[in-house]
């Protein structure tokens, strides 16, 4: 009996406290709209030698790499505790925005940012992230290859600062170019890659690309990007308006309409990186691969036994002595508006990203490709690669980087767009729609969702 | 307080032999807040966790959203939402699963329940629990197996129709397909569910009604129609709103299954809403898609428990 009298108010303060927690919970939500961010503009973590401790997010191999530079780091800046967590790619693009929802609770100080969701960032959420203007930053406007300052800045402000270049490149199997008697360096424009691709089908039976051509994943229109950005057109134009309807998107699409309808294209559901595209590659099913840089490194160790059949050439231009250089890809590192130690996660960065020992030592561990061109001295760059059948590959992809290439204005809706992008493709892809049509439809409904106007 | 507990801790145990005594008379206040007290948390959770949703997603839908920005917007989104090719698209998606396989599925389940019903039939229970286990498999898990048997490459489907000599099909690549594909998952995974329903009322019918018509000469055909399918309308009425719900709220089996492609040719209100909310962060106008599916999911229900009382 004692034992029950006892009993009863523990259970009564238990379901009281349960209560409690759910009107908490409830209300968690209101205040974290609330708490929003300062949004001031000065500088935080203090005067003279940076101190104290940050945290940096990043994902898998750049995570690894950059905990590996915190020893050499500590020697320049010894007071510094820096913390590299692997939040893993793509769940760090959802923590980022579930903390910068919250006004920045819980941030790191230091993010690893794709340029697919920097603009994001920056536009949609104005005190995110720091102003790195403030911290010095302009001095290294040219260090870096050309287009990437604008992706990462807005005006006179500097958002972050860029780490990986993806430059495009075109690797093909030459031993089936080769069997069909096609050299692909007389390639100049995608004509001649289409009338080579049906030799090439016709006397090997493989295809040339692989194609996921009913959108399986949103990453399913890189061949249709990479047209685009080699006529310096994107889904939209450096103000932010729609250009999917452009005479340039058009041509773009049309071309992958022709290999489609010439029999070029294999079906695969995924991108390159994914089951279904390596598969297709890994098997021979296809004779080229319009990837970015990281694919090369990449395909080395997909494909060992294939090693001295792959080379690579630039992408060709889509018209005759066109641009055949495309960045279609960067990743950047960014410090968080409501950091309290803003100098430190710089200095960091600064010291990871803007020194060539850093970058080419990061590009030997895992070959990613760094933005910072005095990187590119290193003999690294330059040594041939028994894989490529002893072709300096790096190479190719450090004259492109070096060239002009157009800078690419993703914005916070390049999600959107690329819905619209893929759903195009693929009714032009599997029920032959025509491209024209379904690009005018696509830039109209995406201007009807984003109330941007087309250009 | 102590007196009220003793009070309640002693008549948990001996209520039912002790009837109420004088020494009820001084907790009485605390004993008919008690009532209250108990549903407290179960209330506090719903109003947490449902009521205030409910309520600030609508407020929310006046709202043009980005990310932290947003501005009052009225009935703007719902206005977007008329001009929408997309969600009238996702509309039609749904309202062609609701036109198409909740009827097929109806009648199948219909069949079903009738046949496990049939004196004629052995190992009832066999069958029962074979039909009904569907019913309890988790939706990503079936929708990943779904997705794994129909994939074009690599299926067990698509081998079987190669053993017959038949041509490979694209069932979740081919936006034909793919509506096939997930309409032959959700009538796999609630057939058993509904024929349950039915089966139970089956069983409340009593068998002097058969024995009745089979005297009077009614055949299998006729005691079909004039005595189970008049028996089972309440059964059917609720199973055709249940099934009408559940298919507006349409979300897992596509999302997993195709994510809503290919050319949105699955995509249904579920799928759209979670799109502009999860992905794009627009949750203005993810709220008005919600509150344009609570409308037409109770202008439905209105519909269909009215036309059933007007049979009656």
């Amino acid at each position: 009996m004692s034992g029950r009298v006892v009993g009863e108010p523990s259970r009564r303060t238990f379901l009281r406290g349960l209560s409690a927690a759910a009107l908490a919970a409830g209300g968690a939500g209101a205040l974290a709209a609330c708490s929003g961010s300062s949004g001031s503009g000065a500088v935080t973590g203090g005067t003279g030698e940076p101190s104290g401790s940050i945290t940096v997010w990043s994902w898998k191999n750049p995570a690894a790499e950059l905990k590996a530079l915190i020893p050499a780091f500590n020697a320049v800046h010894p007071k510094v505790q820096v913390n590299v967590q692997d939040i893993g790619n793509p769940a760090i693009w959802d923590k980022i925005t579930i903390a910068m929802e919250a006004g920045g609770q819980g941030l790191a100080d230091l993010l690893h940012i794709g340029v697919d969701y920097l603009p994001s960032y920056i536009e949609k959420f104005p005190n995110g992230l720091a102003d790195l203007s403030q911290l010095g930053a302009n001095q290294y406007a040219d260090a870096f290859a050309p287009g990437l300052w604008q992706t990462v800045s807005r005006g006179s402000k500097v958002y972050a600062l860029p780490w990986e270049a993806n430059a495009a490149g075109f690797f093909f199997r030459a031993d089936l170019f080769k069997q069909a008697g096609v050299d692909p360096n007389t390639l100049a424009t995608w004509d001649d890659v289409i009338a080579a691709g049906k030799k090439v089908k016709a006397a090997t039976g493989v295809g040339l690309f692989a194609v996921d051509k009913s959108a399986s994943q949103a990453d399913s229109a890189n061949l249709l990007q990479l047209l685009m950005q080699l006529q310096g057109v994107f889904y939209f134009n450096l103000d932010g308006k729609i250009t999917l309807n452009s005479p340039e998107a058009v041509r773009a699409l049309t071309l992958v309409k022709e290999m489609n309808d010439a029999g070029l294209l294999v079906d695969v559901q995924g991108s390159p990186g994914t089951t279904g595209y390596d598969t297709a590659v890994k098997s021979g099913k296809v004779a080229v691969c319009p990837d970015p840089a990281w694919y090369g490194g990449y395909l080395e160790t997909l494909t060992p036994d294939t090693k001295g059949d792959w080379q690579l050439i630039l992408p060709p231009a889509v018209t005759q002595g066109g641009s055949r250089s495309a960045i279609v890809n960067s990743t950047h590192l960014a410090v968080s508006g409501t950091s309290k130690n803003q100098r430190a996660a710089f200095a960091f960065a600064e010291f990871a990203l803007t020194r060539p020992d850093s970058q080419v030592s990061i590009f030997k561990a895992k070959g990613i490709f760094p933005a910072l061109l005095k990187a590119y001295d290193d003999p690294v760059f330059h040594q041939a690669d028994p894989f490529f059948g002893g072709q300096k590959y790096a190479e190719v992809f450090v004259e492109e980087l070096s060239k002009p290439s157009a800078p690419t204005n993703y914005t916070s809706d390049y999600a959107r767009a690329l819905k619209a992008v893929d759903d195009a493709q693929t009714k032009v892809l599997l029920q032959g729609a025509d491209p024209a049509t379904v690009l005018r439809a696509a830039a109209t409904q995406l201007a009807q969702q984003t109330r941007r106007s087309q250009a | 307080m102590s007196l009220a507990l003793r009070e309640r801790s002693g008549g948990r145990g001996e209520a039912p032999t002790r009837p109420a005594g004088p020494g009820r008379r001084p907790g009485r206040s605390t004993a008919r807040l008690a009532p209250y007290l108990f549903i407290l948390p179960a209330l506090a959770l719903f109003a947490g966790f449902r009521l205030y949703p409910i309520g600030w997603s609508f407020v929310l839908s006046l709202y043009h959203t980005e990310g932290m920005t947003q501005s009052w917007t009225g009935l703007g989104n719902y206005q977007r939402l008329i001009h929408d090719p997309l969600f009238w698209k996702a509309l039609g998606n749904t309202a062609l699963i609701l036109v198409v396989q909740v009827p097929v599925m109806l009648c199948l389940a219909l069949g079903l329940s009738v046949a496990l019903n049939s004196a004629l039939l052995r190992w009832k229970p066999l069958f029962r629990l074979g039909f009904f286990l569907p019913v309890v498999t988790g939706l990503v898990t079936y929708g990943l197996m779904m997705g794994a048997l129909l994939n074009q490459d690599s299926g067990a489907v698509n081998w079987l129709l190669g053993l017959v000599g038949l041509p490979e099909v694209h069932w979740l690549t081919d936006p034909f397909w793919a509506k096939v594909s997930v309409m032959l998952a959700l009538t796999w995974h609630y057939t058993g569910y509904n024929a349950v329903i039915y089966l139970a009322r089956l069983q409340g019918i009593p068998d002097e009604h058969y024995e009745a018509a089979a005297v009077d000469g009614a055949g299998a055909w006729r005691r079909f129609w004039h005595i189970t399918l008049p028996g089972l309308r309440p059964a059917m009425l609720l199973t055709v709103v249940l099934s009408t719900i559940g298919t507006l709220q349409l979300f897992d089996e596509p999302f997993i299954m195709t994510g809503g492609g290919p050319d949105n040719a699955t995509t249904t209100i579920g799928v759209y809403l979670y799109q502009t909310g999860f992905r794009y962060f627009d949750f203005g106008y993810a709220s008005a898609i919600g509150y344009a599916l609570v409308l037409i999911i109770s202008v439905l229900g209105l519909i269909q428990v009215k036309l059933a009382k007007e049979e009656d």
